[in-house]
């Protein structure tokens, strides 16, 4: 009885949920004396366990590969991420295999000798914990990365229903995401931004330069809600706006020597690229300061325009840059669609036109709503340090639909 | 020029109350926004104002911030000095392009270069797979393209000199393959017209060097006469602004032996002519042309 009563424990404490897959269908199945079952512990979906065995023989694969003298980098960044995910898994396998044997010898146990049972109750108490953030930590690498997961970010930032006071809390968005770039200590630049009226922006976007940040932002995309009494209002009443956060990979650089690569992305005909024409006859006879440059890509019709730069080049490549992350989220949106329809239960949507988060001042509380987590330090998630919480809970919701849908 | 609004000039003072300033140079909203913008990020504020009234006078953008993108390279503006252009910045870049992918060892000579820009552009792109001179008639652009070469830190031979002075030349070199020059080519007549008439913007009449921008055939016959020629190019590209300009260089050249087309910039003006000795590593020239001749 005590040996149930001290796994109880460690179960509320960690919370069901956590358990992970396999917790769901443990009652009424086969139990020791003590109650406790190998099939109410955390372990891994069966197609996360194929996985792991189909990277165990690609690592084998890779090492004669190293061995017999092929030696070049994506032999070797290959190597180095599989290993650390089996590294992850063989930990995950260790914290098991203690938990069934100490389980085991409860088992046989069966009550008569309270010293072992004591022994066997404080090891629990130490394994269970570890198999439980093993796990978790397991699946999340176990899981297929999404496509340009490496990469950097483009976020582009808009104003949405609420005039002027949708437009100061796109400039609210802006700085909590460079604010969260700062405490993430990771490069950033402002590609074009557009001031509104009173402070706000019509426009803005901004580049998070380290590899591997679309990865953490990606879940930001969507629509943020805001809920407080704005600046301009007289009568004291809330006002409820919204911004639209889109977040894109960002695959080229942008700058003059990525121009090149960028425009060979496309067949030829593909891109339309619109200049300011010069008045009369140009040359020599006009002197333009204007340098936009916008772009359409023809076969779907978006268009990019930027002017913020003086050099029309320059105004060129970061419109390709745009461009091709703009495209890159498209074909995401495409595969996660027909990946959707080919199950037979429909999860929650990540769609970009449903509102993913509120910022509600007067409750200091901010609330994701893919995930229901909600964080009462409205001024800590605007400040960046707390934004990563926020993000740890929708990626843990999203791991965790991801592995009910396999 | 168009008269501009009351409205117009109530609503940019309402955005800041320097931008109404702006609005004789770029009558649309967005971009005198532009234009302060970046005076505000490039000069200090104690002198906002006074760049503000400049340009209400129609004063270049490109004196008053000091400046001009050229390609990759920030390129140094004064007054006496024409200012680079984006049209001269396009076929510049896009020969660059052509001649990184197979030319090696040119010698290359930018004839009348101001303030240095094609010749440092296309030393700064072909690094050295090229050797590259330039030279002026004027003192002011002789020494703001030396001043832009130093900024740079390139390695282009810069002298002072008259392209109707054979003499001069010789000093800079014995032979040039590539023959690049950007001469006035305005007419007198179409000086004098408002651009609406195909003439010149008010501001580059008020502001910019009359003897960098006036010129009919003159300057190119000199090219051919004095360079070309003597020195034994097997190509060059010339910027123009009429179409006669370039059938006048046509008529030069033999057809058997040279090869001659017409490159026309992102506003379809035509913009340069071009031309190619037969047979010679030049003739990849023949790519950049949107019409042969």
């Amino acid at each position: 009885m005590l040996v149930r009563s001290i796994y109880r424990g460690i179960r509320s404490e960690f919370g069901r949920n956590v358990f992970g897959y396999g917790c769901r269908s443990s009652r009424g199945i086969s139990t020791n004396a003590l109650g406790i079952n190998m099939d109410e512990l955390p372990k891994l979906h069966p197609s996360l366990l194929k996985r792991a065995e189909t990277l165990r023989v690609e690592l084998e694969d890779l090492e004669t590969k190293i061995t017999s003298g092929t030696f070049d980098q994506e032999t070797n960044v290959k190597f180095s991420t599989i290993s650390s995910i089996l590294e992850e898994f063989a930990k995950y396998e260790n914290y098991r295999e203690n938990v069934a044997s100490i389980i085991e010898m409860l088992n046989e146990e069966n009550g008569n000798d309270q010293e072992i049972i004591d022994d066997c109750v404080s090891e629990l108490k130490e394994y269970i914990p570890k198999l439980i953030s093993a796990t978790s930590k397991v699946q999340v690498k176990l899981i297929p990365k999404v496509s340009n997961y490496d990469k950097p970010t483009i976020m582009e930032l808009r104003p949405g229903v609420g005039g002027s006071e949708a437009q100061i809390f796109t400039n609210d968005l802006l700085s909590m995401y460079i604010n969260f770039a700062n405490t993430k200590r990771w490069g950033w630049e402002i590609i074009s931004k557009t001031e509104g009226t009173l402070g706000g922006l019509t426009e803005a976007i901004l580049s998070v330069n380290e590899p591997g940040s679309y990865d953490v932002l990606r879940h930001e995309s969507g629509v943020h809600r805001v809920q407080r009494v704005p600046a301009t209002e007289t009568k004291g009443r809330t006002h409820t706006s919204t911004a639209a956060v889109v977040v894109l990979p960002k695959l080229s650089e942008g700058n003059e020597s990525s121009l090149l690569e960028d425009e060979r992305q496309f067949a030829p005909g593909e891109i339309r690229i619109d200049t300011m024409r010069s008045g009369g006859k140009g040359g020599q006879h006009v002197n333009t300061t204007d340098s936009a440059v916008r772009l359409t890509h023809i076969p779907t019709g978006i268009q990019v325009q930027q002017q913020d730069e003086r050099s029309q080049p320059r105004n060129k490549a970061k419109a390709f840059s745009i461009l091709r992350s703009r495209l890159a989220a498209l074909d995401r949106e495409r595969e996660i669609a027909e990946q959707k329809s080919l199950r037979t239960t429909q999860v929650s949507t990540t769609d970009r036109s449903d509102k993913i988060r509120t910022y509600n001042y007067s409750q200091n509380r901010v609330t994701d709503h893919r995930c229901g987590f909600s964080l009462h330090d409205l001024e800590g998630c605007l400040s960046g340090e707390k934004l990563e919480d926020i993000i740890e809970a929708v990626e843990q919701e999203e791991v965790r639909e991801r592995i009910e849908s396999l | 020029m168009a008269r501009i609004s009351p409205r117009l000039i109530k609503d940019a003072y309402s955005i800041s109350p320097l931008l109404p300033y702006f609005l004789r140079a770029n009558p649309n909203i967005s971009l005198a926004k532009q234009e302060l913008k970046w005076v505000q990020e490039e000069l200090p504020q104690s002198e906002w104002r006074k760049a503000a009234r400049s340009r209400h006078n129609l004063y270049p953008l490109q004196y008053i911030l000091g400046s001009q993108p050229f390609g990759s390279l920030d390129i140094i503006c004064k007054e006496k000095v024409l200012i680079p252009r984006p049209e001269t910045e396009e076929w510049v870049l896009r020969l660059c392009s052509v001649l990184k992918e197979s030319a090696q060892n040119l010698s290359i000579v930018d004839a009348c270069t101001g303030t240095g820009c094609i010749a440092l552009l296309a030393k700064h792109e072909l690094k050295d797979s090229a050797k590259v001179a330039a030279f002026d008639i004027s003192t002011d652009a002789y020494q703001l393209s030396m001043l832009n070469r130093d900024a740079h830190k390139l390695d282009v031979n810069i002298v002072k000199a008259d392209l109707s002075e054979p003499a001069q030349l010789m000093h800079i070199c014995s032979s040039f393959d590539l023959i690049l020059s950007n001469p006035p080519y305005i007419p007198l007549s179409d000086y004098k017209l408002p651009v609406t008439l195909n003439g010149i913007e008010k501001s580059v009449r008020k502001f910019e060097p009359k003897s960098a921008l006036v010129g009919e055939m003159e300057f190119y016959d000199l090219l051919v006469q004095n360079l070309v020629r003597p020195f034994g190019a097997s190509g060059f590209v010339f910027e123009l602004g009429y179409r006669e300009q370039a059938e006048f260089i046509r008529k030069q050249f033999c057809e058997e032996e040279w090869g001659s087309g017409i490159l026309k910039d992102y506003s379809g003006n035509v913009r340069c002519s071009i031309g190619w000795k037969r047979g010679s590593n030049l003739d990849i020239l023949e790519r950049l042309c949107d019409e042969v001749l």
